[in-house]
């Protein structure tokens, strides 16, 4: 095909824009994708030096806690934000993962270095067998995310019934005193960085498959199957690799997850209310953007840490209502979520830059 | 296994069918209307059972007067529900819609459990544990009353809709919402209505349980996921679907936990619930689609 | 050299024969125009190439590879592109990324499909749109991404499903002109259309279709002549005429 030279005016593509080198930063603001992966750097940055000013360990703690919270966001919301698939039953995966890894530790003694990317596999399996039943049987939309749950109920069930993964008891990780090699501290510091580096990795994951014809594929599939199909998109096979990948990550979260905490039980990993506690942070942050999942966990988890501080007399429930209430006045008047509401300055931003390079052009 | 057990296993499946039924058609009906899912509809039932309770302790009400309160206040509340909150997002995206329910259901729990405390607490009456012996079978008086009413509500919900004006309004909106509107149908009002009614039944279900079944702020759970079955099984929209639904589900989780033990009953409906959905997603009474 | 032959297809839908013992075939670098009254078949036709139905008597033919029966994906690629007649855009993403989706067609490098998804914004006149929100734009350039998207699968083939219907005069010419350039490039050209003006400036051969059936098929000025085909739309409107 001829290819005419096109012209561009300054309102174009941010990215056919020749930008002087000393205004690489200004080329990030233009770009509302690059803007938001630049603020998911910066945001690790400032958790990762968050050390130099927080002691406690309980604080400490929950700022563990909101980072790994971001990362099964970031997870979540390949298959469910780019996707725009109902996956609501996903902590499975978590749990798949989180029990990878404890046995390879417990009856194996395999290091969670190695057994925390290895919770991948199985949580992947598991993520290709939902893809599998539910699209040979056709189940969508609403009856994905039934099946989904019913499936989580199962598991649970399941596994509390098999004595060599603790049965309805669980599993638990004795502390066998400091050691690097086996991932076992004393300090929350070192969980926190490792934390921080599943969370880095989460972003550069989710950012490049964004970018991808992964994640095109994925948007289309999302935005109209039928649009997709005519477009040569196999939807099966990226349904299918979307699933995979969330459950992936996701399993590698929940790996981590049993390391910090060391513990795991059916009626923990396979129950609603984690479930949705997972759930809260891409969905209120912004589902199927780029920082949403991250700003969806600083603002939840701490959120509900402060609260239930605060009501430390009558502390059940407290949890609950917050999750509850954050759901619901998002799904009520902010369903873009957080990032939504950062769209529109974002845009008068950009008009602004356009407008003073263009100034400056003369 | 001796006959006696299989029949007494047979009557104790029916009368928690009857109850599951009486769960599932309120939701049933909830979608047959406005094609929402309701999470928090499990919800219903742990209020209506905390209203029996709470009559029960502070004015000494026999739970079964306490159904006439239940029913108004669960009526009010989910009709209230319905216009302040499910009404804005009946056009939302689906993620949406099932997402505000399950605020909803986590919210109404965390709140039961912040005013009510979580332990269990019981209605204690002597009533409770006493049966009727017919032959072999021993039926608990509670369990017979609770099955007897959730057959007479099926049968006054099913000449409700099919004979009365309302009732016909109701299944005019399910069936074709825009030719209900143009016959003069007040939609908004019987979405309403129906969501009340909807709640109201699962409120009753609460009380009738309430002697028999340890109340806490998270019973809902228990019931929720499997009126999800009984609803699917039952064919989403149909009530009737759904109450045989139900009976069919109680007597499965019976000869469950009979053959399996009690604590993997569950594992039955769920079982049936995935082969609903993989084989027969348009449930019993549904068309192939 | 025909590109696409399709021999005796059959479609029924319950009781109703939608399409009956079609056979046709289109040249390569050929526009053939499909006409019709209402209702005749010619979406059910055209949805039968593209692969969103399966022929229930007959083959079709693409480059002498059999394709009856193909899903729409693999229609794609094999080198088929159509365009919806309710255009169907991907509203949240912008302009170029609906493009990119396509032009990942036979490549997985966002680069080489970025410069594709652009020239055939270029093609199309529709740089300036390129950031805009797809589901904000204004029903002609709706329809020009309609084909951009398609352009993009490097077709040989494009079907186009009333490309033209809502456009004001001057949006026709236009689209008309691009039909012919894209003609230019190489690419065959089947478009179902209810606007005369398109079809007569734009088909080498028109082919009438009614009640399934092909009552008609040659070039524009013989068909227009052709007695079966005044008389299927006379008959049309002395039937409305009667109502």
């Amino acid at each position: 095909m001829t290819t005419p030279q096109p012209t561009h005016s300054e309102q174009q593509s941010s990215s056919s824009i020749t930008v002087r080198r000393s205004n690489w930063f200004r080329a990030i603001l233009l770009d509302w994708d690059k803007t938001q992966l630049a603020l998911s750097f910066l945001i690790i940055l400032l958790i990762g030096l968050s050390p130099l000013f927080i002691d406690s360990p309980y604080l400490l703690g929950i700022v563990i806690l909101t980072v790994l919270y971001a990362y099964v966001g970031l997870a979540w919301n390949i298959v469910g934000g780019f996707a725009g698939q109902l996956l609501i039953g996903h902590i499975s995966f978590f749990a798949f993962g989180a029990y990878t890894t404890i046995v390879l530790l417990n009856h194996y003694h395999i290091s969670p270095w190695l057994g925390i990317p290895a919770a991948m596999i199985p949580a992947a399996l598991l993520g290709a067998f939902v893809a599998l039943l539910t699209l040979r049987y056709g189940l969508k939309l609403d009856y994905f995310a039934l099946f989904t749950l019913a499936l989580m109920v199962v598991l649970g069930i399941v596994f509390s019934k098999i004595p060599f993964l603790g049965g309805a008891i669980g599993m638990w990780i004795p502390f066998r005193g400091e050691s690097w090699a086996m991932m076992s501290f004393v300090s929350k510091v070192p969980y926190l960085y490792i934390a921080l580096l599943l969370l880095t990795i989460g972003v550069v994951v989710h950012y490049a498959v964004y970018r991808s014809k992964l994640g095109k594929y994925m948007i289309a599939i999302r935005e109209d199957e039928a649009a997709a199909a005519a477009l040569g998109v196999n939807i099966s096979k990226y349904k299918t690799i979307a699933l995979c990948l969330t459950a992936a990550l996701s399993g590698m979260g929940g790996g981590f997850y049993v390391v910090y905490t060391t513990f795991v039980e059916p009626p923990l990993v396979f129950g609603l209310p984690f479930n949705v506690e997972l759930l809260v942070a891409p969905i209120i942050g912004g589902r199927g953007t780029i920082v949403g999942p991250i700003l969806g966990a600083l603002l939840n988890k701490p959120v509900v840490e402060m609260v239930r501080g605060a009501f430390s007399a009558e502390r059940a429930g407290t949890t609950l209502i917050i999750y509850g209430s954050l759901l619901m006045f998002f799904m009520l008047f902010l369903p873009r979520g957080v990032t939504g509401l950062l769209e529109k300055p974002h845009q008068k931003l950009r008009s602004y830059l356009l407008r003073k390079l263009e100034s400056e052009k003369e | 296994m001796p006959i006696e057990i299989l029949a007494q296993t047979l009557v104790n499946g029916l009368f928690l069918g009857g109850i599951y039924a009486l769960v599932a058609m309120g939701l049933t009906l909830i979608y047959g209307v406005m094609i929402i899912i309701n999470f928090a509809h499990a919800e219903f039932l742990m209020i209506g059972m905390y209203v029996s309770f709470w009559a029960f302790t502070l004015f000494g009400i026999h739970p079964y007067m306490a159904i006439i309160l239940a029913t108004v206040i669960l009526f009010l509340f989910g009709a209230l529900i319905q216009r302040g909150l499910i009404e804005p997002v009946l056009k939302a995206p689906l993620l949406n819609q099932i997402l505000l329910t399950l605020g909803l259901s986590t919210l109404i729990m965390g709140l039961a459990q912040f005013f009510w405390r979580a332990e269990p607490r019981s209605i204690l009456i002597p009533f409770a544990s006493s049966s009727l012996r017919v032959g072999d079978l021993i039926l608990n008086w509670p369990r017979l009353i609770a099955f007897i009413a959730s057959i007479v509500l099926t049968i006054g919900l099913y000449f409700f809709l099919k004979k009365t004006k309302t009732g016909k309004a109701i299944r005019a909106c399910s069936q074709n919402r825009v030719a209900a509107q143009l016959t003069g149908v007040n939609v908004r009002k019987i979405y309403m209505l129906t969501f009340g009614i909807g709640a109201a039944l699962t409120g009753i279900a609460g009380v009738l349980i309430s002697p028999n079944y340890p109340m806490t702020p998270t019973i809902g759970q228990t019931f929720s996921i499997t009126a999800f079955v009984v609803v699917v099984l039952g064919t989403m929209g149909n009530f009737v679907g759904a109450f045989i639904g139900g009976l069919i589900i109680g007597v499965a989780e019976a000869f469950g936990g009979l053959y399996l033990g009690s604590d993997v009953r569950q594992v039955v409906s769920m079982g049936i619930f995935i082969l609903v959905l993989l084989l027969r997603p348009q449930g019993l009474f549904g068309r192939m689609i | 050299m025909a590109l696409l032959e399709v021999e005796g297809i059959t479609k029924r839908f319950g009781g109703l024969v939608a399409v009956r013992n079609l056979s046709f075939s289109i040249d390569r670098g050929e526009i053939l125009g499909m006409i019709g009254p209402n209702g005749a078949g010619k979406t059910t036709a055209f949805n039968m190439i593209a692969g969103f139905y399966k022929p229930d008597e007959g083959r079709i033919l693409f480059n002498q590879e059999e394709i009856t029966g193909l899903r729409p994906v693999l229609v794609c690629k094999k080198g088929i592109a159509r365009t919806f007649q309710v255009d169907k855009p991907f509203p949240e993403i912008s302009v170029l990324e609906n493009v990119l989706v396509g032009a990942y067609i036979d490549t997985s490098d966002t680069k080489v499909a970025r410069q594709n998804a652009e020239s055939v914004l270029a093609f199309l006149r529709m740089e300036a749109y390129a950031d805009k929100l797809a589901g904000g734009l204004p029903v002609g350039w709706r329809k020009r991404l309609e084909i951009a998207k398609a352009l993009a699968t490097k077709p040989k083939m494009l079907l186009l499903d009333e490309a033209m219907s809502g456009l004001r005069p001057s949006e026709t010419d236009e689209m008309i002109e691009l039909v012919h350039q894209i003609r230019d490039q190489g690419i065959t050209v089947l478009l179902v259309e209810h606007v005369m003006k398109v079809i007569m400036s734009l088909a080498d051969r028109i082919i009438v279709i009614h009640h399934g059936e092909m009552i008609s098929i040659g070039k524009p000025a013989d068909v227009v002549k052709d007695p079966a085909v005044i008389d299927a739309y006379l008959g049309e409107a002395n039937s409305h005429a009667k109502d």
